[in-house]
């Protein structure tokens, strides 16, 4: 068994290998793959709670990743914001020596949530020209 | 209604967020279905090769008992009901269900057909190039249920 604390430096290794594979386009692949099957209950969340469920997904996932972020939900705005002032994978992946993370790590983030978002109607903007820090800002506005 | 604001910093909590392991199920299925079982158990054995190189020297410099850590501190993280059992030239790792799969079943997440080859592929790669060999005994699809063997390998 692999810990699900060794997952982020598989997921960045199974980005490279499908690159190397399939190219760019099985890596992106991948990504909508695991959109549109493993974010069944961010799909969920979003079309039951609108923007607020949002806030309800990143409680849940950003605290048990240990994450240093701060998040904002104004719901008479229509504006939900993480400041991710140290992303957790990313993070794990600079520190650790053996593994180099993949060249467009973060780039995941963009594809995993904004498939689901743009299919409901929501404006999604992620910021990461900081990701090589670890540092990135992700905007989900409801038009 | 005002705006609700959320400040955290790594230190508030504990790092553990087991939806991971339906990530990598998700993963392996990925790859199953697209370029072949053998390319689950490529990018495995590279994976595990590289990442958990140090547990491999350890294994050669300092015998079975690097590997006995390895696992007890792996399921004191991951929970489950495991038995370790060491002897001269022999590990036993006994498992009576996989904290990956029991998560992902509990939270109705597919559990990947090939799901096994990260007990089976991760546990020869850490320890090809040493002494020992490893043999996965039995392994229960549905529950991750395995006894995993780690023996002294024959003189050639």
């Amino acid at each position: 068994m692999i810990s699900c604390t060794d997952f982020i430096p598989a997921y960045s290794e199974l980005f490279k290998f499908l690159e190397k594979r399939g190219g760019r386009p099985a890596v992106v692949g991948f990504w909508e793959y695991l959109s549109d099957n493993f974010l069944g209950n961010f799909r969920s969340l979003i079309e039951e709670h609108g923007l607020r469920g949002c806030w309800i997904y990143w409680s849940h996932t950003l605290n048990e990743e240990a994450a240093d972020f701060t998040m904002e939900l104004d719901e008479e705005a229509g504006l939900f914001v993480i400041e991710m002032h140290r992303c957790p994978s990313k993070g794990r992946l600079l520190e650790n020596d053996r593994i180099e993370p993949y060249h467009d790590y973060c780039g995941h983030c963009e594809v995993l949530y904004g498939r689901v978002l743009d299919s409901l109607g929501f404006e999604y903007e992620c910021d990461l020209s900081k990701c090589d820090q670890a540092t990135c800002r992700l905007i989900v506005k409801k038009p | 209604m005002t705006k609700e604001v959320m400040r955290r910093t790594a230190a508030d909590n504990e790092y553990l967020h087991k939806d991971f392991h339906g990530a990598l199920s998700a993963g392996i299925d990925y790859l199953d279905e697209h370029f072949g079982p053998e390319a689950v158990r490529e990018y495995l054995d590279q994976f595990a090769a590289k990442y958990y190189g140090q547990v491999t020297d350890a294994l050669s410099s300092r015998g079975l008992v690097a590997l006995k850590e390895h696992f007890e501190r792996l399921y004191r993280i991951e929970g489950g009901t495991v038995r370790v059992t060491l002897d001269d030239d022999e590990l036993l790792v006994e498992v009576e269900a996989c904290p990956a799969v029991t998560h992902m079943r509990k939270n109705n997440l597919p559990v990947a057909r090939l799901f096994g080859e990260t007990t089976r592929t991760v546990n020869e790669a850490i320890c090809r190039g040493t002494p020992f060999a490893a043999e996965l005994v039995e392994y229960d699809e549905q529950t991750g249920r395995s006894r995993q063997r780690f023996y002294r390998r024959a003189a050639s």
